[in-house]
């Protein structure tokens, strides 16, 4: 069982002192990363080099109960993302205002920021437990690593605003009963202009569409966050939610099957995640002394686990302004500014391979 | 019901969409029922493919295409596909016991099986509920007998399956509030062959010592109902639950084929004897004779699929 995926024709003859590459790897992988770094130009364990990512791959639309789904893969991590939805009616929402506005007043932006997030619209969960790996086996509550995973693509999802309040709102306009009244009475043609704003019925928000993102890994291999944020993206814009509307006459919100009723969503932006991993020469920490230290973005497991300090940034390159949605950095103090700067230079060149294959 | 560890949906309650075309009783607007095109003893073509989950000791995935309604072309909303089956499976092992684990001279076989919640028409939770638990003793019932658990004694096995897409148990169109008549669970039997026979790939994948290999199939007698007038029944292998409008009976074996023998067996529905049939009525003993048929069937997909995988682990030896 090898943790390295690829093969390699060992030019030394088998004396009886000389492992495989795969043993020695196990045994000792510290000083095994180390040799493959030290000679300039740097190559890693599983010969790409610092700065290079893993190829993706995005499949859409391939679930059929999901209203959108994705499967993406970066080498040898696999996502599956199902997007559902479901319909949450605002007379079940508790303490809640109903909003009415008339078409293009404005009004349906007041308050309207957080509702996404204050009625819990977007409901993604980060599911490892199913044997992607052989530290996560089923049978497990979710663990630190999901339910970071989970709140970080939550916040992510509400931080970034990708989905515009507008597209998850069922709105119900009642029928304008009042030209039944007017006919009758020609004299007050006059006044009835100054009060038809007044009498005109408001159309109010009925239900919320609630979209629940569940995000399961069939396969581990390092830098899940990158994955599986990649996969929610691809999968929001995929999902095709059917047309719904207020049935007055049962009361309920009733939706249309018809394809050419139902729409997709529109999101605002393509945010993409980069991650990398910080490898330091010295295992124990040097107090004073310059140490070397090397970036390696896109992490597999085996180089995950050498490694203490890690950055994710993600970036947003759509209308060619580069904007940063977020810089996360824990577990040292080896990255400082500059390196900062040259990770976010590297996400730009991740954002334009991804966006490219999430938008075709 | 909240979960502190995972992210909860609104505390109102959701509920699923309703279709209009779900409470109307003018049949026009309803589309047809999926018909199964395919002759009664044929299978679906199925895929099956190891090595998905390269960190665990073994792995398969295997797919199973869905019905298409022959007559229309154009791609369905969700509501009006059928599904087919998709299951993936990992395998860990053997790995040795915790140290507080009393001492076993074989092998302990772990089986876990899980839907996914975007794998029904009903979304499904993530904690497990009795018709998964029942599919992993059924699953385990038909592996234990093929490992050859004397050569790892204090050690265990994992074996996970997760079903991304599963069969349906009835027609979405039955299930019009006109009175269905209680659909027992026959989606189940579908996902339990495909389990058997993924999880024997990944076995094989992970190069656990077998006596044979083991295929699951599936078998059912059917009827069709034409404006109220039965039909005699029919034996169809390897069913889609949609595709007929009254499942009678299904039974699923897990079969091995190089020694004749069946390690797992399970019949559902209403079955005679063969003494007591009438003419024209399916036995109980066609039914389990029809099932070892569709083994048979998934018998050669799953040989074939291990022959490239050795194939392709010789190569990286090499």
């Amino acid at each position: 069982m090898s943790t390295i995926a690829h093969p390699s024709p060992s030019n030394n003859p088998q004396s009886s002192l000389s492992f495989p590459r795969e043993t020695f790897a196990k045994l000792s992988p510290h000083p095994y990363l180390l040799a493959h770094l030290t000679p300039s130009p740097s190559k890693r364990a599983n010969s790409r080099s610092t700065a290079q990512f893993r190829t993706p791959h995005i499949n859409n639309g391939s679930l059929t109960h999901a209203e959108g789904s994705a499967v993406v893969r970066v080498g040898d991590t696999t996502v599956v993302c199902g997007i559902r939805g479901e319909i949450l009616l605002a007379s079940d929402v508790p303490n809640y205002r109903v909003t009415t506005g008339a078409v293009g007043s404005g009004l349906e932006e007041q308050g309207a920021e957080e509702e996404a997030k204050d009625l819990d619209l977007l409901v993604p969960n980060i599911e490892l437990s199913t044997g992607c790996s052989p530290q996560f086996l089923p049978g497990q509550a979710p663990g630190t690593l999901a339910q970071s995973l989970s709140t970080r693509v939550y916040s992510l999802l509400h931080s970034s605003r990708i989905i515009d309040n507008e597209e998850l709102r069922i709105w119900y306009e009642p029928p304008d009963l009042s030209a039944l009244g007017s006919n009758r009475e020609d004299e007050s043609m006059e006044d009835s202009e100054d009060s038809e704003e007044e009498d005109k019925p408001k159309r109010e928000i009925k239900a919320f569409w609630t979209l629940y993102i569940d995000i399961l890994f069939i396969s581990l291999d390092g830098n899940p966050f990158d994955a599986a944020w990649a996969s929610v993206l691809s999968a929001l814009r995929d999902v095709r939610l059917p047309h719904a509307y207020w049935d007055p006459d049962r009361e309920m919100v009733l939706c249309s099957d018809s394809i050419s009723k139902s729409k997709k969503l529109t999101l605002r932006g393509c945010p993409v995640a980069s991650s990398a991993v910080v490898f330091r020469a010295k295992e124990k920490r040097v107090s004073k002394g310059e140490e070397k230290y090397w970036v390696l973005v896109d992490p597999d497991t085996f180089e995950e686990g050498l490694c203490d300090e890690c950055v994710t940034v993600v970036v947003d390159c759509t209308g060619g302004v580069v904007k940063v949605l977020g810089i996360e950095k824990v577990g040292g103090t080896v990255v400082g500014r500059e390196e900062i700067r040259r990770i976010v230079r590297i996400a730009e060149e991740r954002w334009k391979e991804v966006s490219s294959l999430i938008e075709a | 019901m909240t979960d502190r560890r995972r992210i909860n949906g609104p505390s109102g309650g959701t509920s699923a969409p309703i279709y209009s075309s779900y409470l109307t009783k003018d049949s026009r607007d309803i589309p047809e029922r999926p018909t199964r095109t395919r002759p009664p003893n044929v299978l679906r073509k199925m895929f099956l493919k190891t090595g998905v989950t390269p960190s665990a000791s073994g792995s398969a995935y295997l797919e199973l295409e869905a019905s298409k309604n022959p007559n229309s072309t154009a791609p369905g909303l969700a509501s009006l596909s059928t599904s087919g089956l998709k299951l993936t499976c990992t395998v860990h092992g053997p790995r040795p016991l915790p140290k507080s684990a009393p001492f076993s001279p074989h092998v302990i076989l772990t089986t876990h099986v899980k839907y996914a919640p975007f794998a029904t028409r009903k979304r499904r939770g993530y904690l497990r509920d009795n018709s998964e638990r029942d599919l992993g003793v059924h699953l385990e019932t038909a592996l234990r007998g093929v490992i050859i658990g004397d050569r790892w004694p204090k050690s265990g096995v994992e074996v996970i399956i997760t079903i991304l897409e599963g069969e349906e148990d009835q027609w979405w169109g039955d299930d019009i509030g006109r009175g269905s008549v209680g659909a027992a669970e026959w989606g189940m039997m579908s996902v339990l062959s495909g389990c058997i026979t993924v999880a024997s790939a990944a076995i094989a994948d992970a190069g656990i010592d077998c006596v044979d290999v083991v295929a699951g199939g599936v078998a059912a007698v059917v009827r069709s109902r034409n404006e109220g007038k039965a039909h005699m029944p029919t034996l169809v292998l390897d069913p889609v639950p949609s595709e007929h409008k009254e499942i009678v009976a299904a039974c699923i074996v897990g079969y091995l084929p190089g020694r004749d023998e069946i390690t797992d067996l399970w019949v559902k529905g209403e079955i005679g004897h063969e003494n007591n049939t009438s003419s024209g009525n399916t036995s109980y003993d066609e039914l389990a004779d029809n099932a070892v048929q569709a083994a048979l069937g998934s018998h050669r997909v799953l040989v074939a699929a291990l022959k490239e995988t050795a194939n392709a682990k010789l190569r990286r030896l090499r």
